[in-house]
């Protein structure tokens, strides 16, 4: 029917445009991670900041921040040689929901040094600030300012 | 982090938690209602809907063709639940509402109310405080599929359907014993529900329009109108037969209302069953690990398989089955945390038996943290018991094991050199049953959530009753 099918479509249009299925991913992570004894009111809480985060522009401690970052690094290039290969890279935009499962990267034939995999990162989270909350807010000035204090 | 060569490995500690809090659900609830809504602003949004905590607030329509006793059902149940009962009388009598007014226009003078007013008119009054709060019973709405689709078009989604049903036979003879109290507005009946007063005796008036032909018009009307309303609910209604005492169906209305269905959310079943020797746990947990991929955990084989290996655990355990005494309790535990925390109980989740026989050892396994989340005590009879034990024999040469009854040995020859062991001879059997019931009190109590199944059954309809079980969520119980 296509009144049923243009209400799909628009509420599909609605979760993208406001990127509910990430929050609730994050929300879940979150709740399962710190295992608070009230779960309600923990939910609240975060969307409490988040809420402040939005209209105030300050950055939001997302959960994984710059030290997270060389930390998984680290993690996977288990013998250290200082890069990580393609398959390990798009596995970790992956996780990180920086990346679609679909989607084509660039495979250039040299592997992935931590600045590349930082400086990726830090271009798709300020995408998606940037599609979020407007170009000019203040958290997206500051996560694109913190690769500098590296 | 690099899940293209190692798989990750969830804690256990996170799925428990998660099944304990019902953190799928609510995320589930929370996305409906998004995008029932599709506010502007999400996060405010969803902070409101989580402040409510309305979820679990009873959502039911009541559906049935005329005189089957729905709205003594739905008074009944709105009283109990202590909730909100929507009928047409009701929403077309508000006060203050040009939309009421015109409707009840309208009902006097064609007897129903048009449809998109009736939707208006439920949705205004849904989203009252009240209703949030404690939730609705819909009386007889929809009465269409037409007014069932625009009901679920404006947001309106019912978690419980009951439809009543009857043979017509029956509901035109019952129609016309119908009565009604015009102060209360309760319907009484002259057979089955006489009031006891007699002020309230003298009171009560015969309604309009319940002879038999009109009963029957408005049951053909209903019929037609009923069939198409059922795809709109599949997995969410229920029939009732109204042909019972009203007591019956109350009571069968109220414990449906009160379970919740089977949602997605993920489940790692950790099963417990007790019961006493020979009620059929070694089988049902070997049917459930078969099925389910369980992992079997066996007590006592577990502690028989360390001797054999001579592992340190068994080196300790040896002089202990040499001697036929009981192995202390801090030993079993630890070689059963040992098997439970290794990576397949953890992914695939675990059936246990044989372990805990007492309240100490349903403590210490507690305390552990290896909390089970579906318990099964089998209940078989006695003499069943020691018809299934004491008939147990082995044939000595081929190792097969025989049972007199149900699995007799084939030729006279092999039945002559038949052996018992010694553990099934009748004073063991009775000895370890009065062992186990001597706890078997305590135990029921500390799992409170227990299932009680017959297992004095064959063991395919025990597997059935199990499975039913695990797969469907924990009954509330009924106050």
């Amino acid at each position: 029917m296509e009144a049923g099918g243009s209400r799909e479509r628009e509420a599909r249009n609605y979760l993208e445009k406001h990127q509910i299925m990430e929050l609730l991913k994050y929300l879940t992570s979150v709740l399962l991670f710190i295992r608070p004894e009230k779960p309600r009111e923990y939910l609240i809480a975060i969307l409490e900041k988040l809420r402040i985060a939005k209209a105030t522009g300050v950055a939001f401690p997302f959960f994984m921040d710059h030290s997270n970052i060389a930390a998984m690094f680290d993690m996977m290039d288990s013998s250290k040689k200082g890069t990580i290969s393609f398959v390990q890279y798009k596995e970790a935009l992956k996780t990180l929901g920086l990346c679609t499962a679909d989607e084509v990267l660039k495979d250039d034939g040299h592997a992935i040094t931590l600045d590349k995999f930082k400086s990726e990162v830090n271009k798709r989270t300020q995408e998606i600030c940037g599609r979020t909350k407007g170009k000019g807010s203040g958290s997206c000035q500051t996560a694109a300012e913190q690769p500098r204090l590296h | 982090m690099d899940a293209t060569t190692a798989p990750h490995h969830i804690p256990p500690e996170m799925s428990q938690y998660g099944e304990e809090n019902h953190i799928f659900e609510i995320m589930q609830n929370m996305l409906e209602q998004l995008l029932i809504h599709q506010p502007k602003d999400p996060i405010l949004f969803m902070i409101n809907h989580l402040q409510l905590d309305n979820d679990n607030v009873p959502k039911i329509v009541i559906l049935g063709p005329p005189a089957s006793g729905k709205t003594t059902i739905a008074m009944w149940l709105c009283k109990h639940l202590n909730s909100n009962l929507l009928t047409v009388e009701n929403l077309i009598a508000k006060e203050f509402s040009s939309l009421a007014a015109a409707a009840r226009k309208h009902y006097q003078i064609n007897k129903r109310v048009p449809s998109m007013q009736l939707v208006r008119l439920i949705q205004d009054r849904v989203s009252e405080e009240d209703c949030v709060r404690r939730g609705w019973i819909l009386d007889g709405i929809p009465e269409t599929r037409e007014q069932a689709l625009m009901i679920q078009t404006v947001g309106i989604t019912p978690r419980h359907v009951i439809v009543l049903s009857a043979p017509d036979t029956v509901l035109i003879e019952r129609n016309l014993g119908k009565r009604i109290d015009p102060q209360t507005g309760e319907i009484y009946h002259t057979t089955f529900d006489w009031p006891s007063e007699s002020e309230i005796q003298d009171r009560l008036i015969v309604p309009v329009g319940i002879s038999e032909l009109e009963t029957a018009g408005k049951l053909l009307e209903y019929h037609r109108n009923i069939v198409r309303i059922f795809p709109s609910y599949p997995k969410i209604l229920k029939v009732i037969s109204a042909d019972q005492p009203c007591v019956d169906v109350f009571y069968q209305a109220l414990t449906y209302v009160q379970t919740n269905h089977r949602s997605n959310a993920p489940f790692t079943p950790r099963v417990l069953l007790c019961g006493p020797m020979g009620s059929g746990k070694s089988l049902q947990a070997a049917l459930l690990a078969q099925k389910y991929s369980l992992v079997n955990v066996c007590c006592g084989q577990l502690l028989k398989e360390a001797v054999a290996d001579k592992s340190k655990f068994g080196e300790v355990i040896q002089p202990f089955f040499e001697k036929d005494m009981a192995v202390p309790d801090s030993l079993i535990m630890k070689v059963l945390s040992e098997r439970l925390n290794q990576q397949d109980c953890i992914q695939k989740g675990w059936v246990l038996h044989g372990f805990p026989r007492d309240l100490d050892q349903a403590l210490m396994m507690d305390s552990l943290g290896y909390k089970p989340n579906r318990v099964f005590f089998l209940n078989v009879p006695f003499d069943s018991v020691l018809e299934r034990l004491t008939l147990r024999r082995t044939d000595p040469i081929t190792g097969e094991r025989y049972h007199l009854m149900y699995k007799p040995p084939p030729t006279t020859e092999i039945q002559d050199r038949l052996l018992q062991n010694p553990k099934d001879a009748e004073e063991h059997v009775k000895l370890k049953m009065d062992l186990f019931y001597r706890n078997a009190t305590e135990l029921e109590e500390f799992y409170g959530q227990a299932l009680t199944i017959n297992g004095d059954q064959d063991p395919y309809t025990v597997f059935e009753y199990i499975e039913s079980g695990i797969i469907n969520p924990l009954p509330q119980k009924v106050p």
